[in-house]
């Protein structure tokens, strides 16, 4: 009597551990301890090793070259954050700290030297005040690539290492407060991993946010790509208004966004937005996996020059183009045909309101 | 229950107060949503998530307006529409579609007079873009009928709304031209956004305007009082600073709420919907673009909540707080009877909710 009960009472616990929200609750936790948070956390190391090494440099412990590899590693730490760019640092315009991204009018050269004019010894308090178009990598970018800048001379290097220090206090400071926020109780690692809560009715909107700065950042990839292209200016190449254009770091920049994004697609051990999609969707899973796989391939022959080499003639206007339409292909596969396969709207009122 | 008195309950309904749920019932939730292939619907849900109707239309629909006794509302279509629905709010039932002319698009909006005898719906005039008008239609055994048309005394009018008196019109003008067929603007740099008061027949009473030109003044909250909060969409540039919530208190002019910079930011330039809380004195509103519900303190401009809620849409006022639609996620109910504001799922069906809600 008591058998077919039981057996009908495990298979309910058996679905019931399938279940779409509970293996939405099980990615979304995942993908936060294991894809998002380890990254928030390599951007803490990226600029404390930023704050070290801009006091090293500055006391002439460290070369040039030296502090723009650090440089080079924030630079990317924060592009790998693009596409997780949820809870804390995705509010109030915390992230134009970090970066002031695009800069149509060069404002970050003419507040750099308006700020180093009015305050020539600035310090990081000061700074905590100052426009965002000062506090974050861009500016620190201009300082130690801009052709205008001479480092090797004494006297220029006393002028701006006050600035290039306080930037890096502030970059640390941001980033630890960042993740502590996401450590903390109630805080962003925990509203991904349980539900409901003040943030999430569910594991499913959670997901559909994790979508949702993912297509955010590969839609932005491809602005980042078609400003210098000039797409958006009558086929006129403009290569000063690409990212990172004074540190030739822009291809370096999409890249480690492109592969950030992958991952989130991914996981880690397969536990990315990849399994949610059910068996049935497997070409549309491996549609995704080509997408990418051909974006990358296209990507790493690019990065063997910088961005500008490429804007220079047409067979290298071609290949970009050629990549942009790739990085297209990846977003539109996210934004339509995954989102709609796991379920999620994205924008409806956002992008088509009234 | 008298005509007239009936008629001011109704007007009081409307005008920034929480609805009276109808007996033991949960207010109706009343929107336009979508599915995830397109179809339009007109949908009636209980707050407990009971399922009334679910009824699809032809066109997307955007504000929904109740007759004050009768049983239907008119689902007003979103602009370029030309077709709005009376939908029976007991089963669904499409009573009546109201076909605008040839030369005339709806633009989203809508009221009923106290009376029940007239709807009012903003329209725009194709033969001349933007030309704003608000089309009157006559309640007559059972059937509306379009008679008439008032001017806006602006360019491409959205939300219209009564003001406590019953008889004089609040017109949110866009300032935007639009032709038929599009929702293309034609004019960014020559917009004519404006606040206008105007009577019942017509006559304009008051037309006022915020800072900058290019910011499209488009939804309206009436609190008891007589205070008007406006939200706008912004069409200018992103670093610009523009006041994307409006507030006309009685007897004074019309001006930016005070927002702080964070909240104003966050809004990226847009805005959904607002409401009001005459009886705890609250404002509400939703910025989808920036994925953020905001709750503030009418009179002293406090800000009482910024909370993260992707792609939400409608907002209406309940009696300990406000139930917000979202696109993209769960309905939420915000109850505000405390100092700390909490927030519980409502166990609707989620996403694809349309602009606005109605709770009936």
């Amino acid at each position: 009597m008591f058998r077919p009960r039981l057996l009908l009472t495990g298979l309910a616990l058996a679905l019931g551990a399938c279940s779409p929200q509970n293996q939405q609750a099980q990615t979304s936790a995942a993908l936060a301890e294991q894809v998002l948070l380890p990254a928030y956390s390599r951007w803490v190391d990226a600029d404390r090793t930023l704050a070290t090494s801009a006091v090293a440099f500055c006391s002439g412990k460290e070369d040039l070259n030296k502090a723009r590899e650090a440089f080079f590693n924030a630079q990317k730490a924060w592009a790998e954050l693009q596409p997780l760019l949820i809870g804390p640092l995705a509010e109030n315009n915390t992230a134009w700290q970090v970066q002031f991204y695009p800069d149509k009018k060069n404002l970050v050269a003419r507040q750099v030297e308006q700020l180093l004019k009015s305050n020539p010894q600035v310090d990081k308090t000061t700074l905590d005040k100052a426009s965002v178009v000062v506090q974050g990598l861009t500016a620190y970018e201009y300082i130690l690539f801009d052709s205008n800048i001479e480092l090797a001379d004494a006297e220029q290097k006393v002028r701006y290492c006050p600035l290039l220090t306080a930037i890096s206090e502030h970059q640390q400071e941001l980033a630890q407060r960042i993740l502590a926020r996401w450590k903390e109780t109630d805080g962003m690692l925990a509203q991904l991993s349980k539900f409901p809560n003040q943030r999430y009715a569910d594991a499913q909107e959670a997901i559909a946010d994790l979508l949702r700065v993912q297509v955010t950042a590969l839609d932005s990839l491809k602005k980042k790509l078609a400003v210098p292209l000039g797409r958006q200016s009558k086929g006129i190449p403009q290569p000063y208004q690409a990212e990172a254009w004074r540190s030739e770091s822009s291809l370096l920049s999409i890249a480690a966004s492109l592969a950030s994004a992958q991952t989130l697609w991914n996981g880690v051990e397969g536990k990315g937005l990849r399994a949610l999609l059910p068996k049935e969707q497997k070409p549309l899973a491996d549609k995704i996996d080509a997408a990418y796989g051909d974006s990358s391939k296209q990507l790493a022959e690019l990065q063997q020059q910088p961005l500008k080499h490429w804007l220079s003639d047409e067979g290298g206007i071609a290949k970009l183009n050629a990549f942009y339409d790739s990085l297209n292909t990846v977003h539109r596969l996210h934004e339509s045909e995954l989102a709609k396969a796991l379920g999620i709207q994205l924008g409806f009122n956002a992008n088509d309101g009234d | 229950m008298s005509t007239v008195l009936s008629s001011l309950l109704h007007t009081l309904q409307r005008l920034g107060s929480w609805t009276f749920a109808s007996g033991d019932q949960e207010p109706l939730l009343l929107s336009a949503r979508d599915d995830v292939d397109g179809h339009h619907y007109a949908v009636g849900y209980r707050l407990n998530g009971k399922s009334v109707f679910v009824t699809q239309v032809a066109q997307r629909c955007h504000a929904i307006v109740t007759h004050p006794e009768e049983p239907f509302a008119v689902f007003v279509a979103r602009r370029p529409g030309t077709q709005s629905y009376v939908i029976d709010l007991r089963d669904g039932k499409l009573v009546q579609t109201l076909d605008s002319p040839s030369d005339r698009h709806f633009y989203g909006h809508g009221v009923f007079h106290a009376s029940g005898e007239w709807f009012y719906a903003t329209e725009n005039d194709t033969t001349d873009p933007g030309r704003g008008l608000l089309s009157a239609y006559r309640f007559n055994e059972g059937r509306l009928t379009r008679t008439h048309e008032l001017s806006t005394h602006g360019l491409g009018p959205h939300e219209v709304a009564w003001m406590p008196d019953g008889e004089t019109f609040v017109v949110a003008n866009g300032g935007i031209r639009t032709e038929a067929e599009s929702r293309v603007e034609m004019n960014l740099h020559a917009m004519e956004p404006s606040l206008v008061l105007m009577s019942r027949s017509g006559e304009l009473l008051s037309k006022e305007t915020l800072d900058l030109q290019m910011n499209s003044i488009r939804h309206l909250a009436i609190a008891t009082d007589g205070t008007i909060l406006a939200c706008q969409q912004y069409m200018g540039a992103a670093t610009d600073a523009a006041a994307m919530l409006g507030i006309k208190r009685p007897g004074k002019t019309f001006e930016a709420f005070p927002v702080a910079e964070p909240q104003r930011q966050a809004m990226a330039h847009y805005t959904a919907s607002v409401a009001v809380h005459s009886e705890l004195r609250l404002v509400a509103l939703t910025a989808p673009r920036g994925n953020r519900f905001f709750i503030w303190d009418v009179d002293s401009g406090e800000l009482r909540l910024d909370a993260p809620l992707p792609d939400c849409a409608g907002v209406g006022a309940v009696e300990d707080g406000f139930i917000v639609t979202s696109g993209q996620g769960r309905c939420r109910h915000y109850d505000c009877s405390n100092v700390n504001i909490t927030m519980k799922p409502l166990e609707l069906p989620s996403g694809l909710w349309d602009n606005h809600l109605l709770l009936h």
